[in-house]
């Protein structure tokens, strides 16, 4: 079988009976998650179909400044919902990370689009922006999670951070278990992705690509390089971004910033 | 009961040199964020051998004083020489290891006695100094009366007096030249109590270790260089 079938209109609708299955469970339970649904289901129509008409015309332009146009305004986006998620008001850390995240974003979509698939051109809009999409995605979670256990930890170990402080320690060998920690919980899940794969679930890419038509051996070559480059991505990224926002978390004497809430 | 100024304070803490370990002059603090000053002009001369007790109700910033001093805070004017250096020429590590300040509740990380003791040599900045061998350790918990706690225990299960000794002891280990006590017995019963005033003044006496120590209690220290100060009105009084 070659091809994809095409899903009409009112076939899309049948897929809304998911949807009216969790609110009804949400409902008869009084989870409160019903005004979440509605405003989640809303906004997954609204920006898929959005996103699928910018692509259409994205690829049909070719335009390197297109590209990159929406490829920041992907990542001006997940910084403001990196925002949304951690809410730290004592230490600046939104300018730092999103710029480590436009530049090792676009750095790992380079160098896949352009060296792994080797695409011409580089910026070709049909893999360059699925792959930023993917890295942005995965890597933004990572982020979140990664800044949300810096901020909780060195909150409440501050005690011990500052115990090795007047112990003569500098501020990275103070925070070392701190920041470990951070980093280590933002990669788990993608690791995690990577033991599963194939064996608990099929990502999305692959079944995708064999939805339409596409050879299940060439599928898997594209899903172990998105696989990777999920996890290298995840780890540069976070690394970057907890380096430097662990060193905002302490003053001009390396004294810890953070107070209590 | 007199304003602590420079003259008085001279003349009372010129007890071994001229020349003043730690000088405090003019030093004004508020909390980041509000306008209420816990300190304002502050002054304080302490001269290498001296056992300071400073005494004040809550609130008075009794902490926040000594935590100043070793930089985990910082003031909003004055200025703060240690050994002849305003300490924000000092880099933070080193003044912290030649300033070493015990925290009111003692920290320990999940590692063993002799791992938690030997914590300070793990960092850079006391690379250099000789860490102290199992031997010596062993004969040290004697003096801060740990005897029956043993190097290989973990230092989390001690109890919090155990714990407070084992981080004095531990602040001794990497040699500085001033200890900052912040209120290293209120968490601990009558008798803890009196082994760590006891460690206090024999650290003063034996090893003229400067002490600047921070209390609530009534605990007077019986050295002849003792001197108890206390804090009011944002600025610090000495008592007659």
């Amino acid at each position: 079988m070659s091809g994809i079938i095409d899903i009409s209109a009112g076939q899309l609708m049948l897929a809304f009976v998911f949807i009216i299955i969790a609110q009804a469970s949400s409902f008869i339970y009084h989870l409160g998650l019903n005004r979440d649904i509605t405003v989640g289901a809303v906004r997954t129509f609204a920006q898929l179909f959005l996103m699928g008409y910018v692509l259409t015309f994205i690829l049909g332009s070719e335009s390197l400044i297109l590209t990159v146009a929406v490829f920041t305004v992907m990542v001006v986006s997940a910084i403001f919902i990196v925002k949304g998620r951690v809410k730290e008001k004592q230490v600046s850390y939104i300018l730092p990370t999103f710029l480590t995240m436009l530049i090792t974003y676009f750095a790992t979509a380079l160098f896949v689009s352009g060296l792994v698939v080797g695409t011409t051109p580089w910026w070709e809009p049909r893999y360059f922006i699925p792959t930023g999409g993917m890295v942005i995605g995965n890597s933004m979670s990572a982020i979140a999670i990664a800044l949300e256990r810096l901020f909780r930890d060195m909150r409440q170990q501050r005690d011990l951070v500052e115990m090795k402080l007047a112990l003569g320690a500098n501020y990275h060998e103070a925070s070392d278990e701190v920041f470990r920690n951070a980093v280590t919980a933002g990669m788990i899940p993608s690791i995690n992705a990577m033991m599963g794969v194939g064996l608990v679930f099929i990502p999305g890419m692959m079944s995708g690509q064999i939805l339409s038509g596409t050879d299940p051996l060439i599928a898997i070559r594209y899903q172990i390089v998105v696989m990777f480059m999920l996890v290298g991505s995840t780890a540069i990224t976070s690394i970057i971004v907890m380096l430097i926002v662990r060193k905002r978390c302490f003053g001009s004497g390396e004294e810890v910033l953070l107070t209590p809430r | 009961m007199y304003f602590l100024n420079k003259r008085i304070v001279n003349e009372l803490f010129n007890i071994r040199t001229m020349m003043p370990l730690l000088e405090i002059r003019n030093l004004s603090f508020s909390w980041p964020g509000t306008s209420v000053k816990v300190f304002d002009h502050l002054d304080l001369t302490v001269h290498a051998g001296a056992f300071i007790l400073v005494r004040g109700g809550s609130g008075t910033g009794k902490s926040t004083l000594l935590r100043l001093i070793c930089r985990l805070n910082q003031p909003d004017n004055g200025l703060i020489i240690f050994k002849e250096r305003n300490i924000i020429d000092i880099p933070p590590a080193v003044l912290r290891s030649m300033v070493s300040y015990v925290a009111q509740i003692p920290q320990m990380v999940d590692a063993t006695v002799e791992e938690n003791l030997l914590l300070p040599f793990s960092f850079a900045t006391n690379r250099s100094k000789t860490a102290p061998g199992k031997q010596e350790l062993v004969r040290m918990l004697a003096e801060f009366y740990l005897e029956e706690v043993g190097l290989d225990q973990s230092a989390l299960k001690l109890s919090t007096g155990q714990k407070q000794r084992l981080a004095i002891m531990r602040a001794i280990l990497q040699q500085p030249d001033m200890m900052l006590l912040d209120e290293p017995t209120s968490a601990l019963d009558p008798e803890s109590a009196a082994m760590v005033f006891s460690i206090m003044e024999r650290l003063n006496t034996t090893r003229n270790m400067t002490i600047l120590s921070v209390t609530h209690s009534d605990y007077s220290p019986k050295t002849l260089e003792a001197i108890t100060c206390r804090l009011e009105n944002k600025t610090l009084r000495i008592n007659t």
